[in-house]
């Protein structure tokens, strides 16, 4: 409003000046003083401004911290098992992709740093470089199920594949984590690194020919292997009297439990094989078997097919000798073949290429565990067929002592949903009205001595 | 099964779980009170029953919602669980058996053969996963069929499924993929 043409309501002077108070716009009479009109205090347009309060204090969108401490992290961890440059780019980009996944954005920050771990894991498998789940869970301090569970639920969503390490291609990086050359430890416990994988390699090896590497965690058995390697390079009375306790000690490596168990396992395996050796005279026991480890795992494949001939044989002619027993009820031929039909030597047969007389090629013999041939079954009905485990040289520790399945009852099977089901039946399941009254005076009894006693 | 293979395989079913609903509420206390072989979880909120005859364990709850585990078969299920509505009925209970359903099937089976775990998963990825470290067995599941089957490298199956017809021909799929993979048994 303009100044001119205004009279002042309290004088009627028409002097009327612009002059605002501060920020405030005011039209003032000069003569008298008094304000005429004033303007508004503030010049916000009415019901809030056109642009939202969020726009106007907006910035450019920055990446998430927890992605950036993230990433760093796993950084880290590429730098601490010095991986290669593109392991660790790769890793990162994994990293990127997964916590940006939905499945992943809202979990809890422990899981994002499980997530880290299992970015690389998985970019070192794609990229041929053997490390283990253990690995990872120790860097990050977690459980190692929960670091597999969190590594499955990622490769599901990401919907990439990997491919699986086998144990002789961690066993090198296993082998090197033991601080055991002559720099660390006395010269007579020394060992150079690369003699050490190499006969522990061989030894794992042998162990997954003969069924203890199946199934099983993997880092027990290389511990195991790097242990009877250790003995074996230089079998002294010293180094033998060395438990896997002291070892893993003078190594500074933790011992796992179940490292115990393999070594016995392995020891047995080498037993069976040491026997075969034409030149030692003496029983091999698991005490003197280390001496002969060298020689075993030179000629190991021979001694593998000596062994299983010789128990092939042994099983024959146990087998020929209860065939004699029972009544004959066929040819004499044919009841030989029935008992060699019992043992399934199958493709090792194939592989030796020097076929045993008798024996049944493999692609013939459909192995029939449960539809025994007739002849048999008067000397069989009272025993199930026992399991492979028994048959076999080499065999898993789980078939070898299966457990005994309880006899499914038969009368289970003439069930049908909808019998009758008798009032007696049902009684026997509710209380009488005095045995009732009983249990509820015990309980009585027995929540107020409770209450007396606290 | 395979035409050229003249042997049966035994699926052998060792639990079956199906739940109902009594469409009433059940007082609990009183089912603790006047049943037998009840435990009572007042923690938890519900009544755990057994019967003998189907080897069966019934979780109760108070509002009529009931599951069975331990049946080995669909029927014997059915049957236990009519057993169980019946005598809640006789502990005076307005029982009304309804909503009857197999919910999970779980058995086992035997391969005469062992398998070569690692050339299993890697000829059936990503439907096949293997992780030594963590379990022994590979896994492997059935979309279509929702079924689990955890494979062991001595030839043991274990199958589960929400129902015995799913598990025998999760068992029927899997097989052939097994056979091609498997490990001689005498090494």
């Amino acid at each position: 409003m303009s100044a001119a043409g205004m009279r002042c309501p309290t004088c009627g002077s028409t002097n009327i000046v612009d002059d605002d108070l501060y920020s405030q716009a005011q039209l003032v009479c000069v003569d008298c003083g008094s304000v005429v009109s004033e303007g508004v205090l503030a010049n916000d347009p009415v019901g809030g401004s056109d642009v939202s309060f969020s726009r106007t204090t907006a910035v450019a969108k920055r990446p998430c911290t927890n992605l950036i401490k993230g990433q760093q992290r796993v950084k880290a961890i590429c730098r601490i098992l010095m991986v290669n440059r593109e392991i660790e780019d790769l890793s990162q980009t994994y990293y990127k992709m997964a916590y940006e996944h939905k499945a992943f954005l809202k979990v809890s920050l422990q899981k994002k740093e499980i997530l880290t771990g299992c970015c690389v894991l998985l970019s070192c498998r794609q990229l041929n470089w053997p490390i283990t789940v253990g690995t990872i869970s120790c860097l990050l301090d977690a459980d190692s199920m929960a670091v597999g569970a969190i590594y499955q639920e990622m490769v599901k969503n990401l919907s990439i594949e990997a491919p699986i390490i086998n144990v002789t291609d961690v066993i090198e990086a296993h082998c090197h984590e033991y601080k055991i050359s002559s720099l660390d430890v006395p010269e007579e416990l020394a060992e150079n690194s690369r003699d050490l994988t190499k006969r522990a390699v061989a030894l794992v090896e042998l162990a997954a020919d003969s069924w203890i590497v199946t199934g099983r965690k993997p880092i027990p058995i290389m511990m195991a292997a790097t242990y009877l390697a250790w003995q074996s390079l230089k079998p002294n009375k010293h180094r033998l009297k060395f438990s896997l306790d002291k070892f893993c000690q003078v190594a500074k490596v933790k011992k796992l439990k179940s490292a115990m168990k393999r070594v016995a396992e392995i020891k047995e395996v080498l037993c069976k094989l040491g026997k075969e050796i034409p030149w030692v005279r003496e029983t091999v026991t698991p005490d003197n078997v280390i001496q002969l480890v060298e020689c075993i795992l030179q000629n190991r494949y021979a001694l593998l097919r000596r062994a299983m001939r010789t128990h092939e044989d042994a099983l024959l002619e146990e087998s020929q000798a209860s065939c004699a027993e029972a009544p004959p009820e066929g040819t004499a031929s044919s009841q030989i073949s029935e008992c060699a039909d019992q043992t399934p030597i199958t493709s090792f047969v194939k592989q030796n290429g020097s076929n045993s007389d008798g024996k049944e090629k493999p692609g013939d013999v459909d192995y029939n565990p449960r539809v025994l041939p007739e002849h048999s079954d008067t000397r069989e009905s009272q025993n199930p067929p026992p399991n492979w485990g028994k048959r076999v040289l080499f065999a898993p520790p789980c078939v070898i002592n299966a457990k005994k399945r309880r006899a499914v009852q038969p009368e289970h099977t003439d069930v049908t949903g909808d019998e009758e089901i008798s009032d007696s039946e049902i009684d026997s399941y509710i209380r009488t009205p005095q045995e009732a009254r009983d249990f509820a005076l015990m309980q009585q009894m027995l929540s107020l001595s409770d209450s007396a006693k606290s | 099964m395979d035409s050229s293979n003249d042997e049966a395989l035994d699926i052998i079913i060792t639990n079956v779980v199906a739940t109902f609903r009594t469409r009433c509420h059940l007082n609990l206390r009183t089912i603790a009170l006047e049943g037998t072989n009840v435990i009572y979880k007042p923690e938890v909120g519900k009544v755990l029953m057994k019967l003998r005859k189907p080897m069966i364990t019934a979780s109760i709850w108070s509002s009529g919602k009931i599951i069975c585990t331990g049946a080995t078969s669909e029927d014997e299920a059915k049957l236990g669980a009519r057993r169980l509505a019946r005598c809640l009925q006789k502990l005076g209970f307005k029982v009304r058996f309804s909503a009857f359903k197999v919910v999970n099937v779980l058995a086992v089976c035997s391969m005469p053969f062992a398998v070569n775990l690692i050339n299993f998963t890697k000829n059936n990825r990503p439907i096949a996963s293997y992780e030594p470290e963590l379990h022994p067995a590979a896994t492997y599941r059935i979309k279509n069929l929702k079924a689990t089957i955890q494979v062991f490298s001595t030839g043991s199956l274990t199958v589960t499924g929400p129902n015995v017809q799913n598990v025998a021909t999760a068992v029927e799929q899997v097989y052939p993929l097994l056979f091609e993979c498997q490990k001689p048994r005498c090494k």
